[in-house]
């Protein structure tokens, strides 16, 4: 018991972002029901305020508090000031969302991120929310999605790290780099095209880069690719939503890198105190006759 | 006299690609929402009217309220966002997106008259949707700046809010963001450190000249600074090498003219190094394509042959391999048919690729 007492015990969670049209969503459908099928209690709290529709069950929705269309029409915002001012509500009123987190204590969660850059470089909320989130003993990771169909040649891959980067110096949390939509690129000469981007040969690359870019950009191709040779986590999963496997794959990469599950304690099969009154009995009987 | 026999003859000279002094270039303004594009556009079309400069201006925001300029060319003559929300049941951002793929599908039109336009124009001045990704991460945003850029010179005006990159960390990742643009868009890149009527963009511009400086400003900023950070920090080195910056004001209108001066110079790097690029790749596509229609003709050929008809060349306006062999030496024959590259149903095929959406109705 008193084990227990002094180890708080920690609590994980994923803040899921992308750019519009990565798969944020699609991403959470996906862990929702790979989770339920294996199991594992998971939630997801919706933390855009311009969402459309879910489909899944959304466990707290930051439209319950205010939305950006509330905003556009009572305040006479923009969609990019309604969301600014949504997000900053938010965080002034965060025992809201405390509340609601209250009634998920011991379960995974995803929060589902709005997925302007704008949220995370000009105005400090993400951070803010990060910072909250830790405080309450939360271990947060980053789970940053780009759509595969972008990524053709080199200079798009190279131009998706870095923007994964631009997020990651942000935040500073653990981060994973998911390469969503696999399952949409259909022909084989694209599969393997992709394939390379995933298991990156940096030398290749450059070459590639190199060929396709005039003299002057050569030095900054090849300090590109000595970051991904350098920096690991510079890697991309790939995420195939049709397949399981791939599914489970990506959130066992999450886990790892938060240590889910690492720290759980031991489960002990717990004895009911009255099977063992038969033994004391015993014993006690024993007694009488010495 | 169609399109296709006519590019089998040897090109008209009139219709020849731009060269360097016979066309207006492309501003395409890009930067973070309230990094302040929209006034920026505002002052350089001003500025432009000023000093007898013919511009051309295309807002391709279709969420924009009001425009404190009359573009001529404007996305919401076209498509009506709150109709688009409505009528597909989107929030504000799917109706941004879809807007844009909307206009994306009929953007040769729009081409079409932009390429007039350029060779009587001096700039031709794209103001683009609010919020970032939007543009530079949607299929539309891609189709956009690479049709336009592979047939008029182009540059990129990245526009910074100075205030806000105050903090190095900041400034890091919104350097690392307008890479990231310069790898997407692959078009020469001019960085605009707007609002300096606020704050002064010198500290910008000397941890662009001064990597020691900067990292002094992050150690002092910052604790613990990852390795990670340091090596990003060196790689953006490389990056601000090959980089105008110039700080301007939308507000005052200070250093407007130095960002025109930096975009005669990026102009000018188009033409040296961008646009062999462009075409290179421009003529392996093309021939790779000639190639393998020439391909599936003699498949065909042969099944005919096979089957015991008569051959006849099927295809209108053919050009045999010899022809493409030919465009291969002579490089300059291909390059100024642009309805080639950017036919309507090119375009819909990418966008429907891209975004799996039913054909618009719009």
């Amino acid at each position: 018991l008193s084990l227990s007492l002094s180890r708080r015990r920690m609590r994980y969670t994923q803040l899921v972002m992308g750019p519009a049209g990565s798969g944020k969503s699609t991403y959470c459908q996906s862990v929702v029901e790979h989770c339920n099928a294996v199991g594992r209690p998971v939630h997801v709290f919706n933390l855009d305020p311009a969402a459309e529709v879910f489909n899944y069950p959304v466990a707290w929705d930051i439209r319950d508090m205010v939305s950006v269309d509330d905003v556009a029409q009572y305040l006479n915002f923009g969609p990019n000031g309604g969301l600014v001012y949504c997000m900053e509500y938010l965080i002034a009123n965060i025992e809201v969302l405390d509340e609601a987190l209250g009634e998920f204590a011991d379960d995974y969660l995803l929060f589902d991120c709005p997925g302007q850059i704008e949220l995370y470089m000009h105005i400090p909320v993400m951070g803010q929310l990060v910072a909250h989130l830790q405080g309450l003993d939360y271990r947060v990771a980053a789970v940053y999605l780009i759509d595969a169909q972008f990524i053709d040649e080199p200079s798009k891959f190279f131009s998706a790290c870095l923007s994964a980067i631009s997020v990651m110096m942000m935040l500073e949390i653990p981060h994973v780099n998911v390469l969503t939509k696999i399952d949409l690129i259909k022909t084989i000469k694209r599969k393997s095209e992709i394939q390379r981007f995933l298991d990156p040969d940096p030398t290749l690359l450059l070459e590639e880069a190199n060929r396709a870019s005039s003299a002057r950009q050569h030095k900054l191709n090849q300090g590109i690719a000595s970051l991904l040779e350098d920096y690991s986590l510079l890697k991309f999963v790939p995420l195939d939503q049709s397949n399981e496997d791939s599914i489970g794959n990506v959130l066992a990469m999450v886990d790892h890198c938060i240590q889910f599950g690492e720290d759980e304690d031991v489960k002990i099969p717990k004895v009911p105190f009255r099977m063992l009154l038969p033994f004391f009995f015993c014993f006690s009987r024993s007694f009488n006759f010495l | 006299h169609t399109h296709t026999m006519a590019s089998a003859e040897p090109a008209p000279a009139a219709a020849a690609a731009p060269a360097e002094g016979e066309s207006g270039c492309v501003l395409l303004c890009i930067g973070m929402a309230g990094s302040g594009k929209t006034s920026l556009v505002q002052r350089l079309n001003s500025a432009m009217q000023m000093s007898g400069k013919r511009g051309y201006i295309v807002n391709l925001d279709p969420a924009v309220h009001a425009l404190p300029y009359t573009p001529n060319i404007d996305i919401r003559d076209t498509v009506d966002y709150k109709a688009v929300m409505h009528e597909y049941g989107l929030g504000p951002n799917g109706g941004i997106v879809t807007s844009l793929n909307l206009f994306a599908t009929r953007f040769d039109q729009a081409l079409s008259i932009l390429e007039t336009r350029a060779k009587e124009s001096d700039y031709l001045v794209i103001d683009t949707p609010g919020q970032i990704e939007v543009f530079t991460w949607s299929a539309s945003g891609a189709i956009i700046t690479e049709s336009i850029s592979s047939t008029i010179p182009s540059v990129v005006v990245y526009c910074v809010d100075t205030p806000r990159c105050a903090s190095p960390i900041t400034f890091m990742s919104n350097m690392l963001y307008a890479c990231s643009i310069l790898y997407k868009t692959k078009l020469p890149f001019i960085l605009a450190f707007n609002k300096v009527d606020v704050l002064d963009h010198q500290f910008a511009i000397e941890w662009l000249r001064d990597a020691d400086a900067f990292q002094d400003a992050l150690d002092a900023e910052t604790s613990y600074v990852s390795s990670l950070a340091r090596s990003m920090s060196q790689v953006l080195e490389e990056f601000y090498q090959n980089l105008r910056a110039v700080g301007v004001s939308a507000v005052t209108g200070a250093g407007v003219s130095d960002l025109f001066e930096a975009v005669e110079d990026a102009k000018a790097e188009y033409f040296r190094d961008y646009k062999p690029v462009i075409d290179a790749q421009r003529l392996a596509k093309q021939t790779k394509e000639a190639e393998e229609q020439g391909e599936s003709f003699k498949k065909l050929r042969q099944d005919l042959q096979d089957s015991g008809h008569v051959v006849v060349d099927v295809r209108p306006g053919a050009r045999s391999e010899e022809d493409v062999a030919a465009d291969s030496d002579a490089s300059s024959s291909d390059e100024e048919d642009p309805s080639k590259e950017l036919r309507p149903s090119d375009l819909h095929e990418a966008f429907q690729n891209a975004q799996g959406l039913p054909r618009p109705s719009v």
